[in-house]
């Protein structure tokens, strides 16, 4: 039952309408004051629900690559924002920001994602999430 | 006009005489609720926009009633209950729950019952007729079947669901559905769950421009709680949308289970 509480601690979040403290599930995993981005290389894309993920190969400052894993709303959510399951692809090199998770792992809750050119994938968090 | 056409403005025009032959002389007309009860049907997403909660509806719940204030985006942090008062067995048992205890393949899809369903941020689409009133619902692709032709509940030992058993009638404009056996899950998805023998009495009504939908949850479960809980929740119309499947893929608890320690880097 992850799906509505990680979707319904990011959407409040962003209206503003309380903290992302209040929602026990977003706060055990992710930091809701811990706003990260990452950039690197797509290694594959779950668009099932209760939430996709897409993994990412994201190499370091000293060359070094760090498998990323981010966490999306549920696809039925995301499908409304413009997405499917074609938006990313293994290969594509994506920029991704979102919440950074609570316990150090290279984990986050995606708030955004752009492609390589910079171009927004889907709709900005917070619209027609019905 | 066509011959098919003439026998049904015939056959109405019958039926309509035979109505008034009926109908007593100086008799005061029905009202037209219980003629013609409002029409639910349509595509419902939930009103994430702050309002505030119908007076009317609230003034309907009983006495000993908390209204929580998690409907939507909102959700209690661990060990808020909202002003429900577990007893203590319950309450031992919300204290042990960890949310990291979800990410599991037998558990990440385990559906939560409708007490805690209905009132998320996922649409639903609702059909009417005269003897049943079906709650489709995105969120676990839930659907309810709510029967208006006045049977009751099955016997308390007849199979328990995570949409339970649901009968409804109209009082005036408002939709009232009565629900019982309700299979035990989550209530406020902090570990606080409620038993079998929780009992739910929803009422629905129509905005005043038919746009929007509004709601009381309210239950009762005696063996878990020393007071009542209800819900105040608000959906919007919107045309030209329907649910979609949500069928939950398990396996997102293993890609979590994957992911590597903190400073795994090039590994």
């Amino acid at each position: 039952m992850l799906g509505k509480s990680l979707l319904a601690a990011s959407a409040l979040l962003l209206l503003g309408q309380g903290s992302a403290q209040a929602h026990h599930s977003f706060a055990a995993f992710f930091d809701a004051s811990k706003i990260i981005k990452i950039h690197g290389t797509v290694t594959d894309f779950h668009f099932t629900n209760p939430h996709g993920t897409i993994g990412l190969d994201v190499t370091d400052a000293q060359g070094k690559v760090q498998k990323w894993r981010a966490e999306t709303n549920a696809p039925v959510v995301l499908m409304r924002r413009g997405w499917s399951r074609a938006s990313v692809k293994p290969g594509d090199v994506i920029t991704i920001e979102g919440w950074g998770s609570r316990d150090g792992k290279p984990y986050l809750r995606l708030r955004a994602a752009f492609d390589a050119d910079g171009k927004p994938i889907g709709q900005p968090f917070g619209q027609s999430d019905g | 006009m066509n011959g098919t056409r003439r026998m049904l403005l015939a056959g109405l025009a019958a039926m309509t005489m035979a109505t008034m032959a009926v109908v007593p002389l100086g008799a005061a007309p029905a009202p037209a609720a219980a003629l013609s009860p409002p029409d639910l049907t349509g595509f419902w997403s939930l009103d994430a926009t702050p309002h505030a909660n119908d007076p009317d509806l609230i003034a309907k719940l009983p006495p000993n009633t908390v209204v929580l204030d998690d409907t939507g985006v909102a959700e209690f942090p661990s060990g808020d209950y909202g002003g429900l008062k577990p007893k203590p067995d319950a309450l031992a048992a919300a204290q042990k729950w960890k949310p990291q205890d979800e990410m599991t393949l037998t558990r990440v899809c385990a559906a939560p019952s409708v007490v805690y369903a209905i009132q998320g941020p996922f649409p639903f689409e609702i059909y009417q007729t005269p003897t049943l009133i079906v709650f489709k619902y995105e969120y676990f692709d839930q659907v309810r079947l709510i029967f208006m032709d006045g049977r009751g509940h099955p016997p308390a030992d007849a199979p328990h669901s995570k949409v339970g058993h649901s009968v409804g009638h109209w009082e005036g404009e408002e939709l009232v559905v009565d629900t019982t056996h309700l299979a035990p899950a989550t209530i406020t998805n902090n570990g606080l769950d409620h038993s079998a023998n929780i009992h739910m009495v929803e009422r629905y009504k129509l905005g005043a421009n038919g746009k929007t939908l509004m709601a009381t949850q309210w239950f009762e479960d005696p063996e878990v709680l020393d007071n009542d809980g209800a819900r105040f929740i608000q959906w919007s119309k919107k045309a030209n949308s329907y649910v979609f499947p949500y069928d939950c893929d398990p396996s997102f608890a293993t890609q979590y289970q994957q992911i590597g320690e903190p400073g795994d880097a090039g590994k």
